[in-house]
């Protein structure tokens, strides 16, 4: 209906491309290049240890190769289920974290660095220690356990071990970034609101429900997306506790595109996955978005 | 007007003299080199040796280049400069694993022109496996620049004590840790360990005692002959080990250096491991067991029959290089018995010429060297192929498995037999 | 009603099952940095250092300038940081408020940058950073370092941005403000704990970052602490108590700056704020 914009709108949507213009100028300097290139290698046979069997373009070819690719179906199904555990387990751990935080301290600073300090620990080191936590001799966990009187367990040699003791890993890293970004939403919710439910007699449990939730949702879903697509790309954490062992069998597909990648150089077939993986992440992004579907100048309310 | 032109002639040829003069060493050094090193192989060594060198080569300038410690994060760097045809570095430190893939990938620039009519003359004067490990499909790729191996390290304070000789063989070796371990019902000492976390030294817990055995990874025509009874030996030996406790309970969990960590922390009484740990043992100062290491050549299934696997860093000259000659005569220089006698005795690399192991300064700094001499010279090459990445993570990977327990013996067998048929023949 | 522990104590255990839960690992860093190598591997093991030394923190400075690179970890998250929020407002501002079309793809465009696995781009990026001379040099980490905080600051700062009323940008903007004059005094200020969030993830994300970093500027006069603490490894060597004493050396100033700013700026901003 709206077929001509007013002066006003027309000035305004000027506005808006500049305000977006230095966001795309650079991703397109420092993302779109590379990620072109990505695409085109993924169509082409590309092994620098056989560079003698180098073709431009093979079509479709390293595709049908990943569709029939057991290994890449295993990396896929672990990584799945890092999402589904770590996804929501770091989101409620954080929603913990951060109603905790959002308490009125005196003093601050100490509670919010315990918040960010599990963030501020270089990923790889984060795996580091928590490989050192669960080790069987000298790790933390085993030695309580024997001091409780049970037997020591051999967390990162059995499949279900590596993947619980990596999943806490996870959780407890990534933890922080949600209760982060979800603290910063609680600050933002009036405490009006919380007065007039008082009044009105409403229970700290009923609070929570009928203001904190709707009011803290937007938070929650920033937390939910970015959280899902970091957990698709999970790597560091697994690489330092167990590198995909026993076996494969907590092999991720980030790992398994960076063993192809960079340890067996093959660049065609490396490119194919991360293509896939993209593919994946997208899918999975756009099934949240559609949940939440809004237009994101329509507010909230 | 003429006198003019005379004096400033005359000027400007005593400020050019004065120029040249003052600048003499710049206007000579033209050749900056660049050289790639992990953070590991001693660059401080590595920067003494260069200064050395640009003494005595006026127009060349060396600059060191440290990378990340690991091979793998070398690596991952590398794979990185070298895949966009970079022409940054100039001689670079590789792991004795790779000269065949840089060879597949031309990342390396073959040395023959180089080395000219003295090529075979200047190969022969090398360990035989290093000068096997750097000629790839008849090419040199890469000079040697030091040697390493792996050696059985044993607690000599424990065996002495209990009467028990440094084991010659695998059976030994389990019998005196058993009696060792019994006689000392110390519930944290462990009999013996070797990698076997999923990384590149479990491949060498595989390989060593299939070489020990008397089997190979391929037959005589290079085709994969893991169908044999050597292939089995070493599930069977880890298993056995496993029975008996004398390996723990984690050994899938075990990198490399947790074994000296254990072993210099007096929780271990014999340790699989190459050859920095000699080094560490004697010279930590929170070392428990200083004085009361002993090493000797890695066992055998029978005494006259023992293997190990070698290690050790190449240089190789890139193939992206802007300067090919310069760099190819550091490497060379780099590569020579002299720079080979002064590392040993600064940064105790074991030299890759076998007549610097019987020299008295370099026995004076490290004595241990008489024994380590002829390890290195039967040490043997992992498999050299330019898909060696894959072959690695073939056998480590299924071996981790084996060790941890979530694969038999067979099914790891079978599986290796499978992945590895796909890349060798 | 039943008594529950008072206000006050409840919101100290809250405080402590915070506290702890973040620190117990720096503790255990903090503690094995305090350790000789030997008394790490000792059985059984000791959480408490037996006997302190603080030879593993002579040995970080001694063995690498661990100074120089802070100094490099700083400077290229400050300028990450700085170049991402305000790239990130506007964009976000742009995508609230301004009548863009088709916002939802261009945000859906903005997120995909994020989906993409770094490591896979590390070849081409390479050659893009060689090609315009950054190699080795902060602008080679700044540039990508923004762009990677990018979707998750637009995405954390739209959710912030949408809760501000139009009518208070247009009772600025009647009083003379442009839109950007909206944004800075009005907007801005609001969503101040928005804003100072997304700065703490674009900073903590730079400071942590180790693969490019490691591949884009790996020489001495720009590594960055990551690639730096790595240094102190062994080919086959992972000396904890020296990593551990470099680690508390890099986390100690992040935590000086969360300290600072926590209680001097965003506290300062907020007071005056929504919560009102």
């Amino acid at each position: 209906m709206a077929t001509r914009l007013s002066s006003l709108e027309r000035s305004e949507r000027r506005l808006g491309i500049a305000l977006l213009a230095p966001a795309f100028a650079l991703l397109s300097g420092v993302v779109l290049y590379p990620i072109y290139n990505l695409i085109r290698m993924s169509f082409s046979e590309n092994k620098l240890t056989e560079p003698w069997l180098a073709k431009p373009w093979i079509g479709f070819e390293n595709y049908a190769k990943a569709m029939g690719d057991e290994r890449l179906w295993e990396a896929t199904w672990h990584t799945l289920l890092y999402v589904i555990v770590t996804v929501p387990g770091a989101v409620a751990l954080g929603l913990g974290l951060a109603l905790l935080a959002n308490q009125p301290f005196r003093v601050k600073w100490p509670v919010r660095l315990g918040l960010l300090l599990p963030w501020a620990l270089p990923l790889v080191f984060a795996g580091l220690i928590f490989r050192w936590f669960f080790e069987y001799q000298q790790g933390l966990v085993n030695n309580a356990l024997i001091w409780i009187g049970l037997p020591p367990v051999n967390w990162l040699t059995q499949e279900g071990p590596a993947f619980f003791a990596i999943c806490v890993a996870i959780i407890w890293k990534t933890s922080s970034f949600a209760a982060l970004v979800l603290l910063a939403g609680l600050q933002t919710i009036p405490k009006s609101l919380y007065e007039a439910a008082e009044v009105d007699g409403a229970s700290k449990w009923q609070q929570f429900w009928e203001i904190t939730l709707p009011m803290l949702k937007p938070a929650i879903i920033v937390a939910l997306i970015f959280r899902t697509i970091t957990a698709i790309q999970t790597f560091d954490i697994p690489k330092a506790m167990t590198d995909g062992g026993p076996g494969n069998a907590t092999e991720t597909l980030a790992m398994y595109i960076h063993k192809t990648t960079i340890d067996s150089l093959d660049f065609g077939y490396g490119s194919t996955l991360a293509v896939l993986m993209f593919v994946a992440s997208a899918i999975l992004t756009s099934i949240y978005l559609r949940h939440t579907r809004r237009d994101p100048s329509a507010g909230r309310h | 007007m003429k006198k003019r032109i005379f004096l400033s002639l005359s000027a400007s040829f005593v400020l050019g003299l004065a120029m040249s003069v003052s600048t003499a060493s710049i206007s000579v050094a033209q050749t900056t080199l660049r050289i790639f090193t992990g953070g590991q192989q001693r660059p401080d060594v590595m920067r003494k040796i260069a200064d050395d060198y640009e003494k005595r080569t006026p127009g060349v300038k060396i600059e060191v280049e440290v990378g990340g410690a690991t091979s793998e994060q070398q690596q991952q760097y590398l794979n990185t400069v070298l895949a966009s045809k970079d022409s940054a570095l100039d001689v670079i430190l590789i792991d004795v694993i790779r000269p065949a893939q840089w060879a597949a990938a031309q990342w390396a620039e073959p040395l023959d022109a180089f080395l000219g009519a003295d090529k075979d003359k200047i190969m022969a004067r090398y360990l035989p496996a290093y000068r096997e490990a750097n000629i790839v499909g008849g090419k040199v790729i890469a000079l040697p620049y030091f040697a390493d191996a792996q050696f059985l390290y044993y607690r000599k304070d424990l065996l002495e004590k209990h009467g028990v000789q440094p084991p010659r063989t695998w059976a030994e070796l389990q019998a005196g840790a058993e009696k060792v371990m019994k006689a000392e019902g110390n519930p944290n000492l462990s009999g013996f360990q070797t990698a076997g976390a999923p990384i590149e030294g479990t491949v060498c817990t595989y390989l060593v005692p299939m070489w020990g055995a008397g089997g190979a990874l391929t037959n005589a025509q290079g085709q994969l002959a893991l169908n044999t009874a050597e292939a089995r030996r070493p599930f069977q030996l880890w298993a056995d080990m496993k029975a008996a406790n004398v390996t723990p309970p984690n050994l899938a969990e075990i990198p490399t250096d947790r074994i000296r960590q254990n072993f210099q922390a007096g929780n271990l009484l014999f340790a699989m491991n190459w050859g920095y740990v000699w080094q560490r043992t004697q010279n930590d100062a929170d070392s428990l067991i200083k004085d009361k290491v002993g090493v000797v050549p890695l066992p055998g299934f029978t005494a006259d029959r023992a293997a190990t696997c070698i290690g050790g860093w190449q240089l190789a000259v890139s193939a992206f290089s802007k300067n090919k000659k310069a760099a190819f005569d550091f490497a060379m220089y780099l590569s020579s018995p002299e720079v080979a006698k002064a590392q040993a005795i600064a940064a105790s690399h074991l030299p890759v010429f076998p007549e610097i192991y019987s020299d008295p300064d370099v026995l004076k700094a490290n004595p241990w060297f008489a024994q380590a001499l002829p390890v290195v010279q039967t040490a043997r090459s992992r498999p050299v192929s330019p898909a060696y990445p894959r072959v690695s993570e073939v056998i480590r990977t299924n071996m981790n498995a084996f060790l941890a327990g979530a694969k038999t013996a067979d099914a790891a067998l079978a599986d290796m037999t499978r992945d590895l048929s796909q890349v060798i023949r | 009603m039943m008594k529950f522990p008072s206000a006050k104590k409840m919101t100290l255990i809250a405080g402590a099952v915070v506290a702890i839960n973040g620190f117990f690992p720096a503790l255990w860093i903090l503690f094995t940095s305090l350790k000789t190598e030997s008394e790490l591997m000792r059985l059984p093991i000791t959480i408490w250092p037996a006997a302190p030394t603080l030879g593993n923190y002579t040995r970080v400075f001694v063995d690498q300038p661990i100074f120089l690179f802070m100094w490099n970890s700083f400077v290229v998250a400050v300028l990450s940081t700085v170049l991402c929020v305000t790239v990130s407002a506007l964009a976000a501002y742009a995508l609230v408020r301004l009548r863009i079309p088709a916002p939802n793809v261009i945000l859906s465009v903005l997120l995909a940058v994020a989906m993409f696995p770094l490591i896979s781009l590390m070849v081409p990026l390479f050659s893009v950073m060689r090609d315009l001379q950054l190699l080795n040099t902060w602008w080679a980490l700044v540039f990508p370092y923004a762009v990677l905080s990018m979707p998750v600051c637009t995405l954390v700062l739209i959710s912030f941005f949408q809760d501000i009323p139009r009518d208070l940008e247009n009772a600025a903007m009647i009083d003379g403000c442009s839109r950007i004059g909206a944004l800075w005094h009005v907007v801005i200020p609001l969503t101040a704990p928005g804003v100072f969030t997304a700065g703490i993830l674009a900073f903590v994300n730079a400071w942590d970052e180790f693969l490019l970093a490691l591949t884009l500027a790996p020489r001495v006069a720009s590594r960055t602490l990551p690639v730096g603490i790595t240094l102190y490894q062994g080919e086959f060597s992972f000396p904890w108590p020296i990593i551990s004493a470099a680690l508390i050396i890099a986390i100690v100033p992040i935590c000086i700056i969360i300290a600072v700013f926590q209680e001097r700026v965003v506290g300062g901003l907020t007071s005056g704020g929504v919560k009102g």
